[in-house]
């Protein structure tokens, strides 16, 4: 049985006595030094910590960021082996993955750390959280690694529909926020059925969760799957946590939680909101969006804010949406296409995807990729797909750069889509939400598509396996 | 005091420093541009205001038609 955190603080501890996490126990400021150091840690590309400021300038707690930022650090979120690769952790997630759903255990208000202290009047943003900007030209003070608890006002009590989604939040007043809902989001087929109605749409903003609640809330899943359900999978089969809102019965929060903000969305009401330092590593501009009133507080007993910085990638998002957009991507395209290997959409939320694939006829490879395109993630997001033969690794990228320069003849493996959906927050598509789409063929012809240069693979010599293991150990011994 | 993005005068304080006098946070209530007394905020041309560029943007997400 995999390791379970119960909490965020139960994460920090294991990584802390993993030698995963830093601590800062000298007085910083809000600005530059929180994002700096975020981005200093994503600089350093391997074994990247959390950094734990204990002490903020003219505030009363303490802030962690790049929780999420190292491939150790996503090894440990899921109960591994630190040094577990990427590609071992994309089939372990896979595995439990399977488990789905998994029902969490509601827990009585009482036994709710998430409840220990709360605040109904006089809200104050900056009391209970060490507020900052990320990006120098951002709007305000963001908060950007939030999961964020709304339901379909339509069916209020259907937990399926419950939606744990990460939005990007702008600090407007001491109790108001601004939130990103963008059309393609299921937060906004929410806020749409609450707004012809003219109705406010309930929401709990919640922070400083149990990894995985955050890992969950950034997985693009189906509008009728729950994130709750998926957590207690990837917890290897162990329910997670919740507990009822204070404000709302049909709402669920992580019980967990550092802090709870509750609320409501305005309805019909867009005022200015941003630019923010967003996931392609530019700045998104201003544009008119949501406003939150937040209506009610509750927060653990010393709440620790837990943030996240967003540069050029790659920065601790680019970890937290790695594996968790491979994952969905894949299982949709093994439904229809068991040939299927694996899915690396890591690069930039699945803005670029490596398909490895058995190709069954001539033409499947584009076939596959096609498929891809129409997954409800895919067709907004993902631009270039390259596809490649089942031998080969889409995680190791050498690998990928060998299928690309042997395997792909350009006037006929190379194609483009017009007139496509984009993902607007992309700088490249125009107008922001529509794209056009680069398939890339990368495999091995299959008949009927012609061969005419057949090639033999070169393969390795009979007594390799011996030979890695006897190096290995040689290597070790010179170490010592 | 002028909104360092939109040039309004329309601005006031969002909030003080919990602890000691550290800091105060300043809002525009025009743009929602925020800032700390403890920042030279600088916003290049690229993202400064005014209404006409406020009228002209983008509405995420658009707002539905009334149900009748």
């Amino acid at each position: 049985m995999a390791k379970v955190y119960k909490d965020l603080r139960d994460f920090l501890e294991l990584l802390e006595a993993e030698g995963q996490l830093v601590r800062v126990k000298e007085e910083v400021n809000p600005e530059p030094d929180i994002a700096a150091a975020g981005r200093a840690a994503a600089n350093l590309g391997k074994n990247q910590p959390a950094i734990f400021f204990e002490k903020v300038k003219g505030y009363k707690y303490s802030v962690v960021t790049n929780v999420h930022g190292s491939w150790q650090n996503h090894a440990l979120m899921l109960g591994l082996d630190k040094n577990t690769s990427t590609k071992d952790q994309f089939y372990e997630l896979n595995r439990r993955w399977d488990k789905f759903p998994v029902p969490p255990n509601i827990v009585k208000r009482e036994d709710a750390p998430c409840k220990e202290n709360v605040v109904d009047k006089n809200i104050n943003l900056f009391e209970i959280l060490p507020l900052y900007r990320i990006n120098e030209q951002d709007g305000g003070f963001f908060i950007s690694k939030a999961s964020v608890v709304t339901a379909d006002p339509e069916f209020p009590d259907d937990f399926n529909k419950l939606n744990v989604g990460t939005y990007r939040i702008q600090v407007k007043d001491k109790d108001r926020v601004g939130i990103q809902a963008l059309a393609m989001h299921d937060i906004a087929v929410q806020l749409e059925k609450a707004e012809a109605e003219n109705k406010p749409l309930p929401i709990c903003i919640t922070l400083g969760n149990n990894p995985l609640v955050t890992f969950m809330a950034s997985t693009p899943i189906g509008y009728s799957q729950n994130e709750y359900e998926f957590v207690g999978a990837l917890q290897d089969g162990v329910p997670t946590d919740i507990v009822k809102s204070d404000l709302y019965d049909h709402l669920y929060v992580p019980a967990g939680s550092e802090v709870v903000l509750e609320g409501h969305i305005i309805p019909r009401v867009r005022t200015v909101e941003g630019p923010f330092g967003e996931f392609p590593g530019s700045y998104s501009g201003s544009r008119l969006q949501c406003e939150v009133q937040i209506d009610r507080i509750t927060h653990r007993t010393n709440p620790i804010f837990e943030n996240l910085y967003l540069g050029l990638p790659w920065t601790e998002i680019d970890y937290l949406m790695a594996l968790n957009t491979s994952v969905p991507l894949y299982k949709q395209l093994k439904e229809s296409m068991p040939e299927v290997v694996a899915v690396n959409a890591m690069y930039t939320h699945g803005i670029g995807v490596i398909i490895s694939t058995k190709v069954r006829y001539g033409g499947y490879a584009k076939g596959v990729a096609f498929r891809l395109l129409s997954t409800p993630h895919g067709m907004p997001y993902s631009k270039v797909v390259i596809v490649v033969d089942e031998f080969v690794d889409p995680f190791n990228l050498e690998q990928v750069m060998w299928a690309l320069t042997t395997r792909v003849q350009p006037s006929k493996d190379v194609s483009i889509i017009e007139n496509c959906p984009g993902m607007p927050l992309d700088p490249s598509s125009n107008p922001p939400g529509m794209h056009s789409k680069l398939i890339i063929d990368a495999t091995t012809p299959v008949a009927p598509e012609p061969n005419p240069r057949e090639t033999q693979l070169l393969d390795p010599p009979a007594t390799t396996k011996e030979w890695e293991e006897k190096l290995k150990e040689m290597m070790k011994n010179l170490n010592k | 005091m002028k909104c360092p993005r939109c040039n309004s005068d329309n601005t006031r304080k969002m909030a003080d420093a919990p602890v000691g006098n550290a800091w105060e946070v300043y809002v525009c209530e025009k743009c929602w541009y925020s800032w700390r007394s403890t920042e030279t905020p600088v916003v290049i041309e690229k993202f400064k205001l005014d209404d006409e560029k406020i009228a002209h943007m983008g509405v995420i997400p658009p707002i539905p038609p009334l149900k009748k």
